[in-house]
């Protein structure tokens, strides 16, 4: 699981070093760090902003036991959701028919985001192809993104190369 | 057990070399005899009441291409030949047609209501007409057999059927057609596009002269259609299924998807009462990620999990090996 933890450090250096190590010795991956020195908080602790990947709740709790014992205080810890990713490919003339529209069309749903497009233009008669990597919130959003796209597709004579599985 | 073989093209004539050429080890291992007694096209009919010299009627229909020429053939037709030559079963492979079902559809029912069983690779009656036909075997007290309808060589009805009996299959994801997949497999392969490379196919024999019921998507619509039926127990027809073929696909769709990591492939899906064919984002190290004319097909199961099979999806030797599983099964059966 993807586990979220928001930490404060004392201000004085080898401070990130120290939170860190019982975080890799006790299994977990660390994905992210967002570490603002300027922004103090109230105690004048520096905050830290940490993503780790860890298999279960027991070394979670390890860990979180040991931050503490290192005088590292622990404000959040949440699970976060992975976000699901989805490829698609578009053929036909993608960007003629108004890309930004069908960009849009897709972002406007609640939960999709198109974060991500490829083009190959072989030459301006020809058919466009495009890769989109579509974020969603939910796997059965992937559905929703789905059934939008075929609808633009037919509005627009592209075809729709859906990604197995959904 | 006495056979009426309806239709001698690629799959007649391969079953009548199949038979030539596992006689002696088919009779010491089962004690099984089987004996064409007619042989039907589309201009007549051979009989022999006592089992056709079938090396003697190849060789003649090498020759000149038609059933009529061999000595002794009359204008009798398939149908004709059902009703009147006496058998115990009849091997049905002519052409399929997923309009009307003819002339396949006529030919089974008359058999089974003559009380023949019937084995057949033809994928027509089945896509259109499942229901009706398998009720017609059972009211005949016969079998009707088509594991040759379905994916060629690869065993899949029998595999979901007798073998994974006590899993319910809750999903079936398939390349299911050996023509588009060797098509798409060379243009990932040469970056080539799709007109040349089905030109390509062609010219090695690979595709139809008319190759539209293969890129189109209908080929493996029938074939999902059975399975669904066969191995789900649903009561589906060619008619339910959302198609869409191949013939749109880029070599610049093709490089994008495999710079991501994907290959594109023709996939017939089932899942949740929804069939589907498409072209589809397979992993590339997906099971489903075979290369050439091979076929493929993924079932989801309750307890097994996944189970892929990997084959050979048509060809006259391959699919016979379905159509003499299927003959043998009936001879064990109906021997008690
Ligand atoms: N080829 C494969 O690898 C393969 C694999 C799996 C399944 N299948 C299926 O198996 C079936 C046979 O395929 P095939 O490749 O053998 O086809 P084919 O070479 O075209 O042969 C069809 C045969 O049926 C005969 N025929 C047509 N209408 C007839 C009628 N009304 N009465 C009697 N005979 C008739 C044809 O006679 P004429 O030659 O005189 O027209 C020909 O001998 C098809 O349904 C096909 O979809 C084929």
């Amino acid at each position: 699981m993807r586990i979220g933890l928001d930490i404060e450090l004392k201000d004085t250096p080898g401070q990130l070093v120290r939170a860190l190590e019982p975080v890799s010795r006790l299994g977990g991956n660390i994905i992210s760090i967002v570490h603002i020195r300027e922004e103090l908080t109230k105690k004048g602790r520096v905050p830290v902003h940490l993503t780790i990947d860890i298999e279960n709740d027991g070394a979670l709790e390890r860990i979180i036991k040991e931050l503490g014992e290192r005088d590292i205080w622990v404000s959040k810890v949440g699970e976060v959701k992975k976000k699901e990713r989805m490829k698609v490919i578009l053929i036909g003339h993608v960007v003629d028919t108004d890309l930004r529209d069908t960009i849009d069309r897709l972002n406007e749903i609640p939960g999709i985001l198109v974060a991500d497009m490829a083009l190959s233009m072989p030459n301006p008669q020809q058919e466009t192809s495009a890769l989109m990597d579509i974020e969603v919130s939910r796997p059965e959003k992937a559905k929703k993104a789905i059934s939008e796209l075929e609808r633009i597709a037919r509005d627009k004579g592209l075809a729709v190369i859906k990604s197995l599985g959904v | 057990m006495r056979i009426n073989l309806i239709g001698f093209g690629v799959i007649g004539k391969g079953f009548a070399r199949a038979l030539v050429r596992k006689r002696t080890w088919l009779r010491e291992k089962y004690g099984f005899q089987p004996e064409v007694v007619s042989i039907s096209d589309v201009t007549g009919t051979v009989v022999s009441e006592g089992g056709l010299d079938l090396e003697k009627t190849l060789s003649s229909v090498e020759r000149t291409g038609r059933v009529i020429d061999c000595p002794g053939a009359e204008e009798m037709t398939g149908l004709e030949a059902i009703r009147e030559v006496d058998a115990d079963l009849v091997v049905e492979v002519t052409p399929t047609n997923v309009d009307t079902g003819e002339p396949g559809l006529s030919h089974m029912l008359t058999a089974m209501e003559a009380g023949k069983h019937v084995v057949t690779s033809n994928k027509g009656p089945l896509a259109l007409e499942f229901k009706r036909l398998t009720e017609t075997a059972k009211k005949n007290g016969v079998h009707l057999k088509f594991e040759a309808s379905a994916g060629g060589a690869m065993p899949l009805i029998n595999l979901a059927n007798e073998i994974l009996s006590g899993d319910e299959i809750l999903s079936i994801k398939g390349i299911l057609n050996g023509t588009t997949n060797y098509i798409l497999t060379r243009m990932t392969k040469e970056g080539t596009g799709f007109e040349s490379t089905l030109r390509e196919a062609q010219e090695l024999g690979i595709a139809e002269t008319d190759p539209t019921y293969d890129i189109s998507g209908s080929d493996t619509a029938a074939k999902l259609v059975i399975l669904t039926n066969a191995i789900m127990g649903k009561n589906t027809t060619y008619r339910d299924v959302k198609i869409e073929g191949i013939n749109r696909i880029t070599p610049e769709a093709i490089a994008l998807a495999k710079e991501d990591g994907y290959v594109i492939k023709l996939v017939g899906t089932v899942e949740n009462g929804e069939l589907e064919v498409a072209p589809k984002l397979v992993p590339m190290n997906h099971p489903l990620n075979v290369d050439g004319t091979l076929n493929v097909a993924t079932f989801q199961t309750d307890l097994a999990g996944e189970i892929t099979i990997v084959g050979t999806g048509a060809g006259a030797m391959e699919t016979n090996s379905a159509i003499l599983s299927d003959i043998l099964s009936i001879f064990r059966n109906s021997r008690g």
